[in-house]
């Protein structure tokens, strides 16, 4: 109990700091409508949008208002799939794709201002939830995070990257697990983090500082983006609303059940390395459907299909920064992008991460789902609008932002370069259905693998025997083992024999 | 009958698919077995480095490489085998293998060429804003209607000055150079400007300039002057009057 006043009045005290500082409110409701603009704009995505604006804000302004820029354009980009979703029957980022199962139908029989009121709503205590689990688990986790050490890290990492390459592949496990090296790989790239060892430089000095993050995740999530989207679109036809956009008390009060369980599952999926909003959002929907006693109306225009899937991904927000925070291990692609802003920042989450900041990364997350809400409520309209533009006028400006984001934050044109290489390399293999969220993640988290499993054997002096004897280390390598075994045909066809038993 | 056309489409783009991936497959057997050979150039087996003998494997900045690049082999003969076994390699040089497609690839190839040519040739030597506009004309006027004809007058307008620029300057910033390339992609601006409202005479053509010339403007500005960063090319054509007149006339009326 005393644990939680004292949560408590940690994060009261941030708050406040945060809503007295007259320079917050411009930052937050810029972010905020941006980062809807991102959503709602079919083609640009949430990850997108924290990317471009780390390229901005990243390492221009004091991390205490960037986190503001960076953690409002996340929460609104994550809401803002949600209108054409609902309006075009297109999933604006990919973690409203489930939003649409349900909201296209409501809007075809003329309740779309109620299906946008309700996943307004939804959003905004999904994220409450997710920011109370932040709060809450945190500090257990932190305290926990505190005891390990060198191969425990070694193992979270690889763990990170190997479980995003399992779950973000939509074809085959192996290509996930590739695009996860790849990114390890490119990790390699520069001096060797203990004895500066050139690697893979090539002669070219720009590479001994090895690759910058920024630019590759421009490259990554912005180039494809572009290239694949410049293409005639018809962009259908937006359902026009009818009546205000308000929230449906009575509907929110009965579905209060399905939206505290959508959040907690997308929590705990946001909690998954390098997983994110758009599994947590069919998770939500799938476990929804199936505890509903209305699931065959799932698909059909159910308002609990709607706030299973948009609640859950909202609250997979504050789930995605529990492992940053605790770990220094992303929990989404749109939480990369953010630890790429604590890099150039010099600033490392995990177990050493100043704790002030928690509180105020909390105390964002409430205010940007606040403005989310009322922005949701008071100008729909205008993104409604914004859903008109064609996606061949608005990308070249990405281009455009990208090229002057990724110049700024490296002040050179070999960022440029190294954007464009990674940006083509992630084209072929989004071509070849590979994910592109578990490179990243490779190229975010190689460095802290290569530093840790080197240095445990360095204190050990070769022995590997200190990552099955150290009981978590123990836990940590059954786990990668699990993973990797469990995509092994044969163990596959065992496991189907024991089930048919 | 739609249930199995659209079985049909899904069986066709998993063909096509595992062709890609075993091209795919060879390519990063390839990449690994190179990397494999340029990680062995870096110390491992108590090789001396620096005048300090005796390096042992575990303290060897080649062993996790050598962990990715075998791991990455390995996972590209599982590739491999996944997609001959799917008849990927029987279907690795017919059409619908390569998946070739005659109007995506002048689509790709025009958007290669215009990024191409904008990031390695002009933004290094030309001023950015009217690089940047250049390049947002070209591809809202090349790519906005879906016609092959457009996108490679656009992939035109872009290269002949991203080609001079590289072959007269070699992509680096002169400061008090001649901006010859400078008025060259300028002049090609306005004429691809002039030609888009001779052939388009819809909304989106009539608003290209304004976006063309207020995007790149606003964002330079912003960056040089806002959060006070380095911009590219700070002594192109427009951007040095710009700056110029920003120290020189605008700051004094509120410095003073």
């Amino acid at each position: 109990m005393e644990f939680f006043l004292s949560q408590l009045q940690g994060f009261g005290g941030a708050f406040a700091a945060l809503v007295t500082d007259p320079i917050t409110y411009p930052y937050i409701i810029i972010s905020v409508f941006l980062g809807i603009v991102f959503g709602a704009l079919p083609g640009l995505t949430a990850t997108l949008a924290v990317t471009i604006l780390t390229g901005f804000f990243g390492n221009k302004i004091p991390l205490d208002y960037a986190l503001i820029a960076l953690l409002g354009a996340y929460v609104g980009a994550i809401y803002g799939g949600s209108y054409p979703s609902i309006l075009l029957n297109i999933p604006g980022t990919a973690a409203s794709a489930a939003t649409a199962m349900d909201g296209h139908p409501l809007a075809k029989q003329g309740r779309g201002a109620e299906a946008l009121g309700l996943t307004t709503t939804g959003s905004f205590i999904g994220t409450l939830i997710g920011t109370a689990a932040l709060l809450v688990f945190v500090w257990a986790l932190l305290l926990i995070s505190q005891s390990i050490a060198s191969p425990e890290k070694a193992l979270l990492a690889l763990f990170g990257i190997l479980l995003s390459g399992t779950l973000m592949s939509e074809d085959l496990v192996v290509k996930g697990w590739i695009a996860g090296l790849a990114g390890l790989a490119m990790a390699m790239v520069g001096l060797d983090p203990l004895l500066s060892e050139p690697r893979y430089t090539f002669g070219w000095s720009y590479l001994l500082s090895g690759f910058q993050v920024v630019p590759v995740l421009m490259g990554a999530f912005a180039i494809p983006q572009i290239i694949d989207g410049l293409r005639q679109i018809d962009a259908g036809k937006v359902i026009a609303l009818k009546g205000r956009i308000l929230p449906n008390l009575a509907a929110i009060r009965r579905h209060m059940p399905t939206i505290a369980r959508s959040g907690v599952i997308g929590t705990g999926v946001g909690a998954l390395p390098g997983v994110g909003e758009d599994v947590a959002g069919w998770v939500s929907y799938g476990v929804g459907k199936s505890a509903s006693h209305d699931g065959k109306n799932f698909g059909k225009g159910s308002i609990e299909g709607l706030l299973s899937s948009e609640t859950a991904n909202n609250a997979c927000i504050g789930g995605a920064l529990i492992p940053l925070l605790v770990l220094g291990i992303p929990g989404s692609p749109p939480a990369a992008a953010l630890m790429g802003a604590f890099k150039i920042n010099n600033i490392i989450p995990g177990p050493t991460i100043d704790p002030s900041i928690i509180l105020r990364v909390c105390a964002i997350m409430v205010l940007a789902s606040l403005t989310m809400f009322i922005m949701g409520l008071f100008t729909a309209r205008v993104f409604i609008q914004i859903l008109r533009l064609p996606q061949t006028v608005f990308l070249p400006v990405v281009l455009i932002l990208t090229t002057i984001g990724s110049f700024s934050v490296g002040g050179g044109i070999n960022d440029l370069y190294l954007m464009l290489g990674v940006g083509a390399l992630a084209y072929f293999m989004n071509l070849m259905r590979y994910p592109i969220a578990p490179l990243v993640i490779g190229v975010i988290l190689g460095g802290l693998f290569d530093e840790t499993f080197r240095r445990s054997l360095l204190l050990s002096d070769g022995d590997l025997s200190g990552f099955f004897t150290r009981p978590t280390a123990a836990v940590l390598l059954a786990l990668n083992v699990a993973l990797i075994a469990g995509q092994l045909p044969v163990v596959r066809r065992t496991f189907a024999k024991l089930r048919t038993r | 009958m739609g249930i199995e056309k659209l079985q049909a489409e899904l069986d066709k783009d998993l063909e096509m698919l595992r062709a890609r991936d075993f091209w795919g497959a060879l390519a990063l057997i390839c990449c690994a077995v190179f990397f494999l050979w340029r990680t062995s150039f870096i110390p491992f087996l108590g090789e001396n480095r620096a005048g300090v003998s005796g390096a042992e494997w575990y303290n060897s900045a080649a062993i996790v490489p050598f962990g990715i690049w075998f791991a990455m082999l390995l996972l590209g003969l599982v590739l491999l085998r996944i997609a001959i076994k799917a008849g990927g390699a029987k279907r690795a040089f017919s059409a619908v293998g390569l998946g070739w497609d005659r109007q995506e690839a002048i689509r790709i190839g025009s958007i290669a060429v215009i990024m191409g040519m904008f990031i390695f040739a002009l933004v290094p030597r030309v001023d950015f804003i009217l690089a940047s506009g250049l390049v947002i004309t070209a591809l809202i006027y090349g790519f906005h209607a879906g016609r092959v004809e457009r996108m490679l007058q656009s992939a035109v307008a872009v290269i002949l000055p991203g080609i001079y620029a590289l072959f007269m300057h070699f992509p680096q910033a002169e400061w008090n150079k001649a901006h010859d390339d400078d008025w060259l992609v300028m002049a090609a601006w306005v004429l691809l400007t002039l030609w888009m409202f001779a052939h388009d005479r819809s909304r989106i053509a009539r608003a290209t300039p304004w976006v063309a010339v207020l995007t790149p403007l606003i964002l330079v500005t912003a960056m040089a002057f806002g959060f006070r960063q380095n911009v590219p090319n700070r002594g192109g054509l427009l951007f040095s009057k710009i700056e110029y007149h920003y120290y020189v006339t605008l700051r004094p009326l509120w410095r003073n």
